[in-house]
């Protein structure tokens, strides 16, 4: 396998003349899957602290009210109720990313979500009795259900610092759009409408709160951004970060709902302060559904060109999205959305203006691609009807647009590798697509089939938006020749301690039984901004990788002294000194180790690393080269459709990626399939259904997420890319697969049927509503 | 069964060991497993029997730990993810598992694994869509479940799905 | 809340009936339905629970003269394996075998199913195809009396049945001819699995010199009460099963259902499916 050699890798490609199997790119089961596998492991919901209480939160349930009274009386006498809180109990600090969120509410309801009160009692089953005694009058107020709603003229405020409804906006521009209009042979034009998703992690939210009798405040969290979360937790709880540990137990899913702080964390802290006692608060799955951020709804308007010859013009796009009725860091989605308006594509000339409006629904969060799938919808929707005018192959449209290796984009971010195109010809390839696609046809009943396809861009080598995207690495080998590697790296269940491991073990010849992984303690555990951006295989690999080098730097320095011997003629393998040249083990490695220890040395190896990517925070104009290096990937779906009740089956998916390296295969193919699973979802059945405020689904019966008997024939190539700057060449790849999915689906349901489809979930009604009103505006 | 103080105490058989507990009529055998016994590798998903993350064998069928009180177990078997495992050696499945890759978060794989067990004991050659079919009750959100599909497969076939 | 304080599991019919008359008691078969309302309190959790499923006269499937009996506590994974079901009344093994998941239907109880009384019950139809009984026992001065009524009879509306105070479902009684001939059950949902029925239907047809001479039509989903279909018969019978008879059974179908709209689905797109499942049920039928 070709490697391109950089500063990064160097040292470790100076190719051994003894092959040996490698670890790199292998199919390496997670080292925490046997635990799992048993019941051993111990999630959130499955600790029990001694003299624990139950918290329990009471939610408001209308949308948008004023708070008369809150009467807690009826719950405060109740036996076995250790503390009942409100707002008039805490400190209000407004938190979230627009600073209009408090733990507690005061005075104002904004939607249903909204926690009026907590307690923490003996039993969950006390504490949920409690809340239902608590009484609060409420005088309503006018609900604002839509952004229509909520822009026009005379709209009830839902902030009062914010009288327009109108929070934020964003801009964003490239070249310049009258330029590219006027030379457009071609412009099409359409809105494109995305709804809610939410992250059904199979472990329902929740937190541990203990303080101990120094005030040191010891928290079971599932927070993604445990350094970030200590510093932003600190503030609402009046609680100093150097005084808050954070523990985080194994995690029943996460895919970007841990990435806020969220009000019922603080409540927890609130409660056992009140009590003086450990409190843990889960949600029920009910509560998960209405009080876990949804992905953003978004309304995009998006208007594009081309010359003659398929050649990109402009981009110009409105997007609006629903906040809901608080603001978390989901507002900021609009900031990768632009990313693959302005740079998926070659296109000289981009404008996007985004309206974040409150209304009084529920709010958004992060959720895996970040915005990316709503824009990819738009856009690659939209890269079809241009083919289709043009009378050109989707295909050979999008490869004569691609991006190249080596281009800066419009936004300013530099490729240094780009597979585009290799995913574009392969994932095509794989489907089929030239024998088997054929324009739609004339049938008017029965089943029939498309294929559409769709690709992406990410940030494969972090995201640098805060001053630092980084992360640490303490490692250390102990006389028995175990490596513990301390990161500031999270495991989500997406399989980074593994990846960590393998490149440790790897670097320094080890068994990987031989690497312990520690990741979960905030006592020990360096810096790192947390996972998101598909940033951990990159950002805490490369870490854990310069960590290792150096520490075996040390071991054979240390063994060329023992033997000898000069170190640039050794190597280490299978826990073993090896000569280079004939690959003869000469001594291990815990022997090495031992001699530093009890003899003349008095030494250990013990080495650290903080890693920083050679990327840059983004200018006022969000340009910049905001990560290290950037993913792509095109998918092709195959689908059924039925005519007659508008049922969409998806057939197949053909994926091919652009990963930089494979670190793990298993883990890869896992990412991929669980993104293309979720990315199901989204095209087909999963929408948090909203009406009034109101949230309508709180089952999985209602919120429809693939079970098994959804997987469809599923092909997969990962493009290995080698980029400089990744751990052995290696991209993030997490998010990715989730992005072009809905686009490729319902560019193939436009294929299977003529009629397209620009807004999601496409469910069999939906579909079989703009089949029928295709064929009414046909037959006028 | 004995009555005290409105709670009863019951006895049934768990992982091949009797066992004895008092609980309210209304404690639901989830609650009772992972509260009473400590057998915290069945899982609360939903308390709706729409997960499937608190499955268990309940007198030799595959059930919804969520969907049973505890008082109507009485003089029951009954085998969780915690008894599947023999010593130090995982269940084949277990191993199947793990080795296919069918374990992201793994906080369905108990339940996963023991719907799997359900459909081996009874069918031990299942095709693909029988798998498909068994495991319809267990919801996973990491996998996209192709991974589990084969882990099952590959028991069923003997070797994994990839070798 | 008043929590559950008694707990009983009789092992008699009688010992059933004495504790159902008592105030306050629900009586719990498979449990599935009743165990979220209870934990999730949709429903505060009864003072008594009596739990039906340790009486062997409500268990199992009997064939006698001709006549097949489903006891009420029957769970619905045995009906669907039930060589007898399958023989004589495949399309109830059929609807039983696609309630839920594996872990539901080796709990749920047939019983239970029509008790619950939901328009979706996916058993419900089967039974109204195969114009099935419903037997009803109470407690009398003298021991338990007990009636029966056509299953028609018995659903009321959403979650109300022909059930009084004191009364049990115990049997359900077909005839083993009823089941006879070429017959279809279908549910319709947004997605392939665990699905609650959008709509549904099911039929059973028998055909003589391409005429229809016996049929039963039945939809779920659709109306407050699983319904039969009897301006859809009507269309049937004695007819040839030909484009315009197709067309009218069709169009009888979706004037005679009375469906709602709510979260799953719309009341038109329901008449829509309705007809396209009845079609193209009838259309293999004809092929067959």
């Amino acid at each position: 396998m070709s490697r391109t050699a950089t500063e990064t890798v160097d040292t470790i490609t100076a190719s051994p003349s003894v092959k040996r199997a490698s670890l790199i790119g292998a199919r390496i089961p997670k080292l925490d899957a046997p635990d799992k596998a048993t019941g051993l492991t111990r999630y959130l919901d499955d600790i029990k602290l001694p003299r624990m209480l139950y918290g329990k939160i009471l939610f408001a349930h209308r949308p948008h009210a004023h708070i008369l009274s809150i009467d807690t009386s009826a719950a405060v006498t109740m036996k076995g109720v250790r503390a009942v809180i409100t707002a008039d109990d805490i400190d209000l600090v407004p938190f979230g990313f627009g600073r209009d969120n408090t733990a507690l509410k005061k005075d104002k309801i904004t939607c249903v979500r909204d926690e009026l009160a907590a307690v923490a009692a003996d039993t969950p089953e006390i504490a949920a009795e409690a809340i239902k005694r608590i009484r609060v009058s409420y005088e309503d107020l006018p609900v604002v259900g839509t952004v229509e709603q909520a822009i026009a003229a005379g709209a009830p405020v839902i902030h009062e610092k914010t009288p327009d409804n109108q929070p934020f906006h964003f801009d964003y521009e490239h070249g310049d759009i009258d330029l590219g209009i006027r030379a457009s042979d071609v412009i099409v034009e359409d809105t494109y409408n995305l709804q809610r998703q939410t992250h059904c992690c199979m472990g329902t939210a929740g937190i541990i709160a203990q303080f101990d009798a120094q005030g040191i405040l010891t928290l079971h969290s599932l927070t993604q951004v445990p350094s970030l979360y200590k510093h932003d937790l600190s503030r609402i709880i009046n609680v100093p970060p150097q005084d808050i540990r954070v523990i985080q137990p194994p995690i029943g899913g996460a895919f970007g709902s841990k990435l806020d702080i969220h009000p019922f964390e603080p409540i927890c802290v609130f409660l056992a302060r009140a009590t003086s006692r450990p409190v843990k608060l889960t949600f029920t799955r009910e509560e998960e559904f209405m009080a876990t951020p949804t992905r953003q709804p978004m309304m995009i308007h998006l208007r594009s060109g081309a010359q003659k010859d398929g050649t990109f013009t402009f981009r110009d796009v409105r997007m609006t999205l629903d906040n809901g009725g608080r603001t978390s860091w989901g507002a900021t989605t609009p900031w990768i959305s632009m990313r693959t308006f302005s740079s998926l594509y070659r296109v000289p000339h981009v404008r996007q203006h985004v309206d974040v409006i409150y209304t009084n629904n529920i709010y958004a969060c992060a959720f895996r691609g970040y915005g990316n799938p709503q824009a990819t919808f738009a856009l690659e929707s939209q890269i079809d009807v241009l083919a289709e005018k043009l009378g050109m192959d989707p295909l050979t449209l999008r490869l004569k647009n691609a991006q190249q290796p080596g281009e800066t984009t419009g936004q300013g971010m530099v490729l240094r590798t780009c597979g585009l195109a290799d995913c574009l010809k392969t994932a095509t390839k794989h489907a089929g697509w030239d024998v088997k696609r054929s324009p739609p046809g004339k049938q008017k009943t029965g089943r029939v089939r498309g294929l559409g396809m769709a690709s992406m861009f990410h940030v494969g080598g972090g995201a640098k938006i805060h001053r630092s995207d980084g992360c640490g690495t303490m490692l250390r080998i102990d006389d028995f020749g175990v490596a513990t590697v301390q990161t500031g790296s999270s495991e989500i269940g997406q399989g980074s301690e593994t990846v960590i491991a393998q490149i440790v073990a790897e670097e320094l010849g080890l068994d990987i039984g031989k690497v312990r992984v520690l990741n979960s303690n905030s006592d020990y555990k360096p810096w790192d901004v947390g996972v998101h951006a598909s940033r951990t295989t990159f950002i805490a690999g490369n870490s854990a990788l310069r960590a290792a080098r150096e520490a075996r730097g040390k071991i054979l320095d240390a063994a060329a002294d023992h033997l000898n011997l000069d170190s640039v003629d050794l190597d280490l393998y299978g826990g073993q000194v090896i000569k280079r040249s004939t690959g003869e083990p000469l001594v291990t490695i815990d022997k090495i180790i031992r001699g530093m220890h009890f003899g003349r040395k008095n030494d250990m190896i013990m080495t650290t690393d903080f890693y920083e990517p050679p990327s840059e925070i983004p200018d006022e104009h969000s340009k910049g080269d905001i990560s290290a290096c950037y993913a792509f990937g095109t998918h092709v779906a195959e689908v059924e459709v039925d005519l007659e009740t508008g049922v969409v089956k998806v057939l197949g998916i053909s994926a091919a990626h652009d990963v930089g390296r494979v670190i793990n295969q298993l883990g890869i193919e896992g990412q991929l399939e669980g993104g293309i699973a979720q990315g199901i979802g989204y095209a087909l059945t999963e929408e948090v259904k909203v009406e009034n405020g109101r949230v309508l689904n709180l089952t999985f019966t209602d919120y429809k997420i693939p079970t098994s008997c959804e997987v469809p024939e599923l092909k997969m190539v990962f493009l290995e890319t080698n980029d400089p700057a990744g751990p052995f060449g290696a991209k993030g790849m997490a998010e990715a697969p989730l992005v072009p999915v809905a686009p490729a689906i319902a560019n193939a349901v436009y294929n299977a049927t003529g009629v397209r489809i620009n807004e999601l979930p496409l469910t069999p009604e939906r579909v079989l509503r703009r089949i029928q009103e295709s064929r009414d505006s046909e037959s006028e | 069964m004995q009555k005290a103080n409105d709670k009863l105490c019951i006895e049934f058989e768990v992982n091949g060991e009797a066992v004895s507990i008092s609980v309210s009529p209304s404690t639901s055998l989830l609650e009772s497993l992972r509260d009473h016994l400590e057998l915290t590798g069945t899982k609360y998903g939903c308390g709706d029997g729409e997960c499937g993350a608190c499955s268990i064998m309940l007198n030799g069928k595959i059930v919804n730990s969520c969907l049973v009180l505890a008082v109507e177990c009485h003089g029951s078997k009954m085998t969780t993810i915690e008894g599947l495992a023999n010593g130090k050696h995982l269940h084949p499945i277990q191993e199947a598992f793990v080795k296919n890759g069918a374990i992201q978060c793994g906080f369905c794989s108990p339940g996963m694994i023991m719907s799997a067990y359900a459909l081996l004991d009874k069918n031990p050659a299942p095709c693909e869509a029988e798998v498909k079919r068994a495991l319809e009750g267990n919801l996973c959100r990491c996998t996209g479940y192709r991974k589990i599909i084969d882990a099952v497969l590959s028991v069923a076939h003997g070797g994994s799905a990839h070798e | 809340m008043t929590p559950t304080s008694a707990f009983y599991s009789p092992k008699t019919l009688d010992e059933l009936l004495e504790l159902a008359a008592a105030p306050d008691t629900t009586i719990l078969a498979g449990g599935t339905d009743l165990m979220p309302r209870w934990t999730k309190n949709i429903h505060p959790t009864p003072k008594t629970v009596v739990d039906a499923k340790h009486i062997e006269q409500l268990k199992g499937v009997k064939c006698k003269d001709n006549i097949i009996s489903v006891g009420a506590c029957t769970p619905l994974d045995e009906l669907a394996e039930n060589p007898t079901i399958q023989r004589a009344s495949p399309v109830l093994a059929e609807a039983a075998g696609k309630v839920a998941c594996p872990q539901v239907r080796n709990r749920a109880t047939i019983g239970g199913n029509l008790v619950n009384a939901s328009p979706a019950a996916d058993t419900a139809v089967p039974l109204i195809l195969l114009d099935a009984a419903i037997v009803i026992a109470a407690q009398g001065p003298t021991g338990a009396v007990s009636r029966e009524i056509p299953i028609t009879a018995f659903f009321r509306g959403p979650g109300q049945t022909a059930l009084k105070a004191g009364e049990i479902l115990t049997t359900i009684r077909f005839h083993t001819s009823a089941g006879e001939g070429t017959w279809a059950w279908q549910k319709f949902g947004t997605r392939p699995s665990m699905e609650i029925a959008v709509a549904s239907v099911g039929m059973i047809l028998r055909i003589e010199d391409e005429i229809v001479a016996h049929t039963r039509i039945g939809y779920g989903s659709v109306a407050p009460v699983p319904m039969r279909g009897a301006a859809t018969e009507a269309a049937l019978l004695g007819q040839r099963l030909n484009e315009d008879v197709l067309t009218r059974c069709v169009e009888a179908a979706q004037d005679e259902i009375t469906p709602i709209s709510d979260i799953r689905a719309s009341a038109a797109y329901r008449r829509e499916v309705i007809g396209t499942m009845l079609r193209r049920m009838l259309i293999h039928a004809k092929g067959k």
